[in-house]
Order: structure tokens, then sequence, then C-alpha cells
């Protein structure tokens, strides 16, 4: 089994708009039927210090850009406008 | 229509929030058009939020209120009112009587104003409707009027609304957010305290040229924005002023630490089930509201969550958060005693940053202010805010301290709406409603003027 891929997800307060990206990134993969991957949410501020080990960040407000990890920085979960474009961009961020 | 109100409360508050809301929730959904597996899914989940957020504030508040008792006797400082966090105040707006309609008013009122074109802002971040009921459960109980609640929190939403479209240059502008405002009743109160601090500052030679930078900050300050050390660290020195001279001080103090650590990290992930529950909910509500919107250029309303991430907010909230915690030692009168919102801070301070050209020193004065004059509005509506928690069927020992939150304890429109209605009842939402109407006129007679007053730039 391959180690399990990990994506920080991260907002303002890490409970609103985060919750509705983490939710709606796990059931895409879910759809797709990719499950080997593991979700965590915080606050943009707590972004560096939870950065280690993270393949993926996906936030819904700006995170610092020196982190050496893939950043995507979409509202797309929340409107609902180009949700399949980003959930493509997620995948094959995952990819390598 | 009276009959049937009172009937429905008389039924809810014996079933308590954890019972009706996810009954009402699923109905909501159904409405707006979920699957019924989601849309009951979807309430089931938001009872449990419910039973998790009540556990927390009861860890918190037995901590808490200890301490507060504590400093009464060893300091003479009577600080009562205990700061439950926003993640509290929200799910005790939605629990109150208020709160179990506000998603469907909030939604007609938007429509409306979107068809009559008064606003711009279609408010899809269904999650802070929480703000709109907060002040309607809090006129609920300042009238014991149902009614006026209800109409209290159409006002507050088409508020909310107004506030985007004013900020909404602004915002579009400097976070870089095309098509996007910000109908968020915690961070747009916030607007003329930055205008105010503006005015003043460039009266002042040598000062009004000041700037700090934001990188600096988030090295020295950096703790500041881990919510768990922050708990720990207030924890243990609330503990030392607490029970310094009591048997086993030691075990006491370590144990608030612990206790209010655990606060800190728990009472997020009790209110992250709570919007996981309405997500069904918020999509087929924002699904329903866009078939519902005309084709004609809108902006798309979200939390301010998705300005936090700037560095000056963070930068500046970072800095407030120790000031603060001095004010509410220092400031006469004040009986707050903060603790779980110190978190919210960011959210006051993100549309300052527009307007002040993200100068973090102009944004911590504004801070001060706005959070300043805050205490004593939370301090006087502290009693309204115990209600509403009670109302929402939080369980609140008898006769022990009081609560409330800066968010939106410590907020301006609550206060307007409590006292208009409290002196003058019903004519008090009349005269609030007429407020609105009358500022809104004024911004659509001369919108461009308005929006660079709150921040936009010069075309």
């Amino acid at each position: 089994m391959d180690t399990p891929k990990r994506i920080l997800v991260a907002c303002g307060t890490a409970i609103a708009t985060s919750t509705v990206v983490a939710k709606g990134i796990e059931e895409a993969l879910k759809e797709r039927g990719i499950s080997s991957v593991m979700i965590r949410q915080c606050k943009a501020s707590e972004v560096r210090s939870l950065v280690d080990g993270v393949n993926l960040i996906v936030t819904t407000t700006p995170v610092p850009t020196d982190l050496n990890v893939p950043v995507i920085q979409t509202l797309a979960f929340l409107t609902g406008i180009g949700k399949e474009e980003v959930i493509e961009q997620i995948i094959e961020a995952l990819k390598d | 229509m009276e009959v049937f109100l009172t009937t429905l409360q008389a039924v809810m508050d014996n079933l308590g929030a954890t019972v009706v809301l996810p009954i009402i929730i699923f109905f909501v959904a159904l409405i707006m058009g979920a699957k019924p597996g989601k849309a009951f899914r979807a309430g089931v989940t938001i009872g449990i939020a419910f039973i998790g957020i009540n556990l927390v504030i009861g860890l918190m508040w037995s901590s808490l209120s200890g301490v507060a008792q504590a400093m009464v006797t060893n300091w003479n400082i009577q600080r009562d009112v205990v700061d439950v966090g926003w993640p509290s105040a929200a799910a005790i707006a939605f629990g109150t009587d208020v709160g179990l309609w506000v998603i469907p008013i909030a939604i007609i009122v938007n429509l409306l104003l979107l068809v009559f074109k008064v606003t711009k802002t279609l408010n899809i971040d269904i999650w802070n409707y929480w703000h709109f009921a907060f002040i309607g459960s809090m006129v609920y109980m300042v009238s014991q009027n149902l009614a006026y609640g209800l109409i209290a929190a159409a006002i507050a939403s088409a508020l909310g609304l107004f506030l985007a479209d004013w900020t909404a240059k602004a915002v579009q502008k400097f976070y870089n957010l095309p098509g996007i405002s910000i109908p968020h009743l915690a961070t747009a109160p916030g607007v003329p305290f930055a205008i105010f601090t503006n005015w003043l500052i460039d009266r002042i030679p040598g000062v009004r040229d000041w700037k700090v930078d934001p990188d600096t900050i988030q090295k020295r300050f950096g703790v500041f924005g881990e919510p768990v050390i922050m708990g720990l660290v207030i924890g243990l020195v609330l503990g030392v002023m607490g029970y310094y001279n009591a048997d086993q001080a030691a075990v006491l103090i370590l144990q608030t630490g612990m206790n209010l650590a655990a606060v800190m990290l728990l009472l997020p992930r009790m209110v992250q089930i709570l919007m996981e529950g309405l997500i069904p909910v918020s999509e087929a509500a924002r699904d329903f509201m866009k078939k519902r919107a005309s084709d004609r250029e809108i902006y798309i309303g979200l939390d301010s969550a998705i300005l936090i991430g700037h560095p000056a907010a963070i930068s500046s909230s970072l800095v407030l958060v120790p000031i603060v915690i001095l004010l509410s030692i220092i400031l006469p009168g004040n009986r707050v005693l903060l603790f779980a919102d110190l978190a919210i801070i960011p959210f006051i301070v993100a549309l300052f940053a527009p307007l002040m050209n993200g100068n973090i020193f102009r944004m911590i004065v504004a801070g001060m202010l706005e959070l300043g004059v805050g205490f004593y509005i939370a301090t006087s509506t502290a009693p309204l805010f115990t209600a509403a928690a009670q109302n929402a069927g939080f369980v609140m020992p008898e006769g022990a301290s009081q609560i409330t939150s800066i968010g939106d304890g410590f907020l301006w429109p609550q206060l307007l709406f409590t006292k208009a209605v409290d002196t003058l009842g019903v004519f008090g939402l009349v005269l609030v409603a007429a407020l609105l109407v009358v500022v809104w006129a004024l911004y659509a007679k001369n919108p461009t003027k308005w929006e660079r007053i709150a921040g936009a730039p010069e075309e």
C-alpha cells in the first residue's frame, strides 16, 4: 500500500470555509476511487508550523509562498464555479 | 400567526435545540432541493455538534468561572462575564427560536433586494447567517417577542448586504478577489473605526508616517497565532492569579492551564461538525439562490475567513492579542474576562486593511479602538447574551457568571438593535430600518464616493 498523500486545507479559522473545502475534496476523491489521502484543516497562521510532510496545500486565503509545497488557492468549493477544474488540479498535484 | 408561534415555541422549549434543530435543518434542506438522505444526515450531524459544543462549553465554564470568582476574592477584580468565543455564539444564535428561522428569512430578504436591484450581493455564505440570528436572538431576549426578533434578523441580513456592497470594491482590489463581497457582520462593522482612525492619524505630524513590517511581527509574535499554546499560557496565568493561595495550588493551576488548552483545540473541532452538517444546506441554498438571481453582474458574498491569511491581517492581530488582554485588565468598569475569542481578532481587523493600505500600525490602533469600546458594549449586553444561550438550550448554572464573546458581543450592531428595541419597542425596529434605508439611499446616490471612503482605489 502507498503511503497516504497528505493535504493541508487552510482558511482563516480552520472552521468555516476550510471545512467546506476539506469535505469537497474528500467527496470528489472518493468518487474517483482515490482513498489514500489524509486531509487536515488548519488556520492560515498555522500553515508554517504544520507544513512538514505535507504534499499539497489547498487554501481559501493567502498563505506564505516559500514553503516548497505546491499551493492551490481557490474559492471554487465555496462558489461552485470552476470546481471540477480545481479538483483535476488537486489530483494532478497529488500524482507525483 | 401569534398562536402558531407561541405553540411552536412551547414545543421547542421542551425538546431543545439538539432535537429541534436537526428536524428544522432536514426540512429546510429538503425545501432547498437537497436529497433526502443528505438532508437527514445534515440534520443529525448538527444535533451532534450541539451536544459536543455543550460539553466543551461546560468544561470551559467550570474552569473559567471558578477562576473568575477566585479573582474577585483575591484581587477585587470583577471579571465575571466570561468570553465563550464566537464558535459558541454561532451555536447559540442558530439554536435560539430566532435561529431556527434565520436561513429562509435571510434568503428571502436577499432575493427580494436583488430583484429590486437594491443590492448587488448574493450572500451564499449561509454559515454566517448566524450573525443575523444572533442580533435577532438578542432582540428577542430584550423584547420577549419572537416576531421582533425575526424582523431584527431580517434587517440585520440587509445590513450585511449593504456593508458588503459598500466595501466590495475595496475588498476586490486590495485582496485581489474579483466578483467577491463580504457580507460578514463581524468584519464589516469595523469600517467606521478604520475611517475614524485614518482621519485622526492623518492629523498627527510624524505619526502619520509610521509603518510596521509584517514579517518581523509574525516572527516575534508567532505564538499568539497558535490557539493551543495561547490557551495553555492564559490558563496558567489565570490559574496563578486565582489559586496562588489555595490548597493544592499547583494542581489547580496546572489543571486550569490544561483545561483551557483543551478548550482551544476542542471547541473549534465541535463547531467544525456544525459546519459540516450545514454544508448540504448551504450548497442547496446556494444553488437555489443562484437559480433565482438575475443574470446581471452580482457579487458573490463570502466569509471573511478568505481574507484572514493576508499578512497584514495576521500580523496586526498577533500584536492586538496581548494589547486587548491588557485592556481587559486595566479598563475601569469592564467585567469581561477575555479568553476563547482572542482567535477572532483577524476578522475584526480584516476590512481595515484596504482603507489603511495594509499599514499594520494603523490597523492596530483601529483595532484597539473598536475592541476597547467593545468591552463596554459586551459588559452591558451580557445578560441578553446569557439569556439567549439559555434559550438555545445551553446549560448555564443558575446565578453564575454571565457570558459574551468578541464576535459579536463586542460589536455595535447588536447594541444598536437591542437599545433601540429596549427604549422604543417596535418603533425601535422601524427606526433602525429607516436608518439603514437612508444610509443606503445616500450610498446609491453617489456610490463611487462612498466606496472610496471605504478604501476603494481611485480609478
